[in-house]
């Protein structure tokens, strides 16, 4: 019987040509899925900036008026003048600093602040409303604070990514299972035992969650900051291309900053999964 | 032994968001022995959990005080380890990793080398050397429970305390791990407290079962010990005699506390006066036995309404214990009671506290017999006196009867009839409480060897081939009475109207229960599931089957019931004496000094005359002859004490003034 049945399957799905297949399989739909999508986004732009009064180049136009920049990325004629790698790798430069900052700041402040009914009650209010404010509107203080661009920026990364981090960790600290509790209480485990052999690795999925939201944040907050303190980094290269009317630059610097933060938030989930328990999941 | 873990007067108070209080547990008292394994079982809600968590030290009592090993419990701590219900394994660890947590901080003094010896020296224990560097994600239900119990075993608590530790497995798992952990526990003479819903698992491990009442204010309902003999098997704790008895002692109380809320509603209702009597609205309990029909047939044919008792509901109870103790909390108005109750209600059978009852009714006689297992007719016992050679010609067997109550004229006729061939019931054989349900299979399975029960049981197990009938009532005590109307004597005092309508209405059934015309009809009605729920064919009120109870030697004329008849539902104060000395002779209550006191008291003849009258019945005059028995001797009704020291086989007597309240005056 199934003998009989398997090549006719085969002649089932050799009739619906290449295309319709690829799309039939779930595995290969979600790669060529996206690329329809891509192609056609292209074309509709494409066609739309053929009109005689457009403003913005179309992608034929953004891909020949940039080649220079996207074949060699590593040039580097000193100053501000470099190539897209080192523009953005100054920018993720300036976020690892400051999120490793808010990262070890936050959880430990976390940690403390979830695990202390009364410091929660103090500070809880203070950071609902902190977390409230836009990143740049902490760049004009931090400007006053540092007088320089570079410490500036970076603290501006800090004060945006630090709060999902600090009300995560303050959240997994409060919802450790009782169960967790009991076990630390009757085995007498000291208050230093507590925190690093059951608070720590309790609270690790929120922390988590935390992080991967502040990562995000803290890669919006750069570009803006970049774009007022100047100096090399990919949001002044957008602005120093606004400056010279090079839309293409900008074009091309948006699909690389967009990429990046994909990735960021990836590495954040990759991490995470290699490092929580199925059970906490 | 002093005892190891004791806790006085505690009470727990949880204080709540809206500022009341809720009082979770009141007057705790317990103690525990070294060794002993204690289950506590409850319903839920009824803070088993928080006194577990109090012994812990994970929760403080408002009142009172915890004293392990004579230290007073403030903080948890590794000597009290405790096994939780959902296992609490850290899930960032592997299990080897899990129990080392435990082990490297509570036996620090050990070497590293030692520790570790001790860490895979427990995992081995459990059988999870495969899984030893899993993490919890991966492993089941009972494999994570194995770990917990691992883990607490290998720090070496003094006291072990399981929360529901088998709630969330399997029957399978769960069997296994019973097993497991019984004999971890005896291997190491660990102390235990567990706290479960699941009374097989308490009865198979337990030392002892404390039983909590439902809260608010929960406290010790009950402590029962469960003598088992260990090292037990899961497969064969059930074949115990006390088994099914234990089981269903939980099982009662269980229950009685489900109804109790819905019992205090109903008394709130308080009493419903109409056409002249005192009260209509009347809880009625009764035993789905044949005996019942006349209490069936009053609620099915009308009589309670056509004496004005309109609203009467029969409550049908489990077990005579459940009659006992409802009558003497007062949420059964009247009851159907075998004979012997009211006597030993009043003369403080139960718990020692006098309870009187009155009767003023006898609902039926006979309906009895007793039934000795089949290997004894194998060997040729056909009468009392074989039976007697056969228990002398096995002294190093222990032999057992069954009976349900000791209330009961099972009992008392078991008693008398053993004693008459000379078998003392108390030290020749054991004589073993056992549900009515519960008798044949413990018979089959070789607990116990005969025993004394109302039909249809007897029947039942000749039908089976597994006993046959010795005795019937007819070789006994001819007409003994079988089920009394029993009430209150403050009852009677109150609702003296309502007593004789009561009377005269049940007096009604019974002659309709007696007259054969309508036996079918009876029959019928006392199959519906609301009262016995069985076939009609095991029903069997006017003639017997013979043919169910076709050995070939001996075969036993049948004594039937008898529901109604000149002299049969009058109370009888000659009968009420002969109880009284039979439950005297054995020890069951003192002979009460003032016995003609109590027997005025107790039998109620005024109301049955008045209600007999009122029905043209023509039962007034008392004519009963002295009571006769199979042994020949006659009962003399003058010198009770001098008829019990007459008697060679009986308990050691005692005599006592039994002080009956007096009656309250009638409040209108």
């Amino acid at each position: 019987m199934s003998v009989s049945i398997t090549p006719r399957k085969k002649r089932n799905k050799q009739a619906v040509g290449f295309l319709p297949g690829l799309l039939a399989d779930k595995k290969s739909r979600k790669i060529v899925a996206p690329i329809i999508a891509i192609g056609f986004f292209l074309i509709v732009w494409q066609l739309f900036s053929f009109g005689p009064d457009a403003n913005l180049p179309g992608p034929i136009k953004v891909v020949s008026q940039t080649w220079e920049l996207i074949i060699n990325p590593f040039f580097d004629k000193g100053a501000t003048n470099k190539g897209l790698f080192w523009q953005i790798f100054a920018s993720l430069q300036r976020v690892a600093i400051g999120f490793t900052l808010a990262a070890i700041v936050g959880i430990s402040l976390g940690i403390v602040v979830g695990t202390n009914g009364f410091l929660f009650d103090a500070l809880d209010p203070i950071f609902q409303v902190l977390r409230t404010i836009p990143p740049l509107a902490w760049l004009p203080i931090s400007l006053a604070a540092f007088q320089q661009a570079n410490p500036s920026a970076i603290f501006v990364i800090f004060i945006t990514s630090i709060w999902p981090i600090i009300l995560n960790t303050i959240v997994g600290v409060q919802q450790i299972p009782q169960d967790y509790v009991n076990v630390s209480k009757v085995l007498q485990l000291s208050r230093r035992e507590y925190f690093m052999d059951i608070v720590f690795p309790a609270t690790v999925p929120y922390i988590f969650t935390g992080l991967r939201i502040g990562i995000g944040l803290s890669w919006l907050a750069i570009i803006a900051a970049e774009m007022l303190i100047g100096g090399v980094g990919i949001g002044f290269f957008i602005w120093d291309a606004w400056n010279a009317a090079n839309i293409s630059q900008i074009i091309l610097a948006l699909v690389y900053v967009g990429v990046v933060g994909l990735l960021l938030d990836k590495l954040i989930g990759f991490i995470a999964a290699k490092v929580v328990p199925d059970e906490q999941k | 032994m002093s005892n190891f873990v004791e806790a006085n007067q505690i009470d727990k108070v949880f204080f709540l968001a809206d500022g009341g209080t809720y009082v979770a547990l009141k007057g705790i008292e317990l103690e525990i022995r070294k060794g002993e394994f204690i289950s506590l079982i409850g319903h839920s809600g009824c803070g088993k959990s928080t006194l577990l968590n109090m012994i812990a030290g994970l929760d403080s009592p408002t009142e009172g005080v915890v004293m392990v090993d004579d230290t007073p419990v403030k903080d948890p701590g590794p000597d009290r380890m405790v096994v939780f219900q959902n296992y609490s394994l850290l899930p960032w660890l592997t299990v080897r990793e899990n129990i080392t947590l435990a082990v490297n901080k509570v036996l620090a003094d050990l070497s590293k080398e030692e520790r570790q010896e001790v860490v895979e020296q427990h995992i081995d224990m459990v059988g999870l050397r495969h899984a030893a560097d899993k993490k919890p994600g991966q492993l089941s239900g009972g494999m994570k429970q194995r770990v917990a119990i691992a883990r607490a075993l290998a720090i070496r608590p003094k006291l072990l305390l399981l929360d529901e530790p088998f709630g969330a497995l399997d029957a399978l798992t769960r069997g296994g791990l019973q097993e497991k952990l019984m004999q971890i526990c005896q291997e190491n003479h660990l102390t235990a407290v567990m706290v479960t819903h699941d009374v097989d698992e308490a009865l198979l491990l337990s030392d002892r079962i404390v039983m909590l009442t439902n809260g608010p204010g929960s406290h010790i309902g009950q402590i029962l010990e469960v003598d088992i003999p260990r090292p037990r098997k899961r497969m064969e704790v059930v074949n115990h005699p006390s088994y099914y008895s234990m089981r269903s002692e939980i099982i009662y109380f269980l229950n009685q506390q489900k109804k109790v809320k819905k019992r205090q509603a109903a008394i709130k209702k308080g009493a419903i006066a109409r056409h002249g009597l005192e009260k209509i609205n009347l809880e009625i309990g009764f035993l789905p036995l044949t005996a019942c029909a006349p209490l069936a047939v009053a609620k099915e044919k009308g009589f309670f309404n056509k004496h004005g008792l309109e609203e009467v509901t029969l409550v049908r109870e489990a077990s005579w214990r459940g009659i006992t103790d409802d009558i003497a909390a007062g949420y059964l108005d009247a009851a159907q009671m075998p004979a012997g109750m009211p006597m030993w209600l009043t003369l403080g059978g139960m718990d020692n506290k006098s309870i009187p009852v009155v009767t003023s009714l006898t609902l039926s006689r006979n309906g009895n017999a007793i039934t000795i297992a089949k290997r004894f007719y194998d060997q040729g016992v056909y009468t009392l006196a074989d039976f007697k050679a056969a228990l002398k010609n096995s002294p190093q067997q222990r032999h057992t009867m069954g009976m349900v109550h000791p209330a009961s004229l099972h009992n008392l006729l078991l008693r008398y009839w053993l004693a008459s061939g000379g078998i003392d019931p108390d030290r020749d054989v054991n004589i073993t409480m056992i549900p009515p349900a519960q008798m044949i299979s413990n018979l089959e399975a070789g607990n116990i060897d005969g025993f004394c029960i109302g039909e249809p049981w007897n029947l039942r197990a000749a039908m089976a081939g597994i006993g046959f009938t010795v005795a019937t009532d007819l070789e006994i005590w001819e007409g003994h009475p079988g089920k009394v109307l029993g009430v209150r004597e403050d009852w009677a005092q109150a609702y003296p109207n309502t007593h004789v309508a009561l009377v005269k209405a049940l007096l009604e059934a019974c002659y309709y229960c007696a007259d054969e015309n309508n036996a079918q009809e009876v029959r019928q009605i006392l199959s519906q599931p609301k009262y016995l729920g069985t076939d009609q064919a095991y029903i069997n009120l006017g003639d017997p089957d013979l043919n169910s109870c076709s050995l070939d030697h001996p075969m036993r004329q049948y004594a039937h019931h008898q529901f109604a008849g000149v002299g049969i539902n009058r109370p009888s104060r000659t009968e009420q004496l002969w109880i009284m000395t039979q439950m005297a002779r054995w020890g069951h209550v003192p002979f009460p000094r003032n016995w003609v006191e109590i027997l005025e008291r107790l039998c109620r003849i005024i109301e049955f005359s008045t209600a007999a009258r009122e029905l043209g019945l023509l039962d007034v005059s008392y004519q009963r002859a002295p009571i006769r028995l199979f042994d020949g001797s006659v009962f003399n009704t003058d010198d009770p004490l001098g008829y019990l020291n007459s008697l060679e086989i009986k308990h050691e007597l005692y005599v006592a003034e039994i002080a009956l309240n007096n009656p309250r005056p009638k409040v209108a």
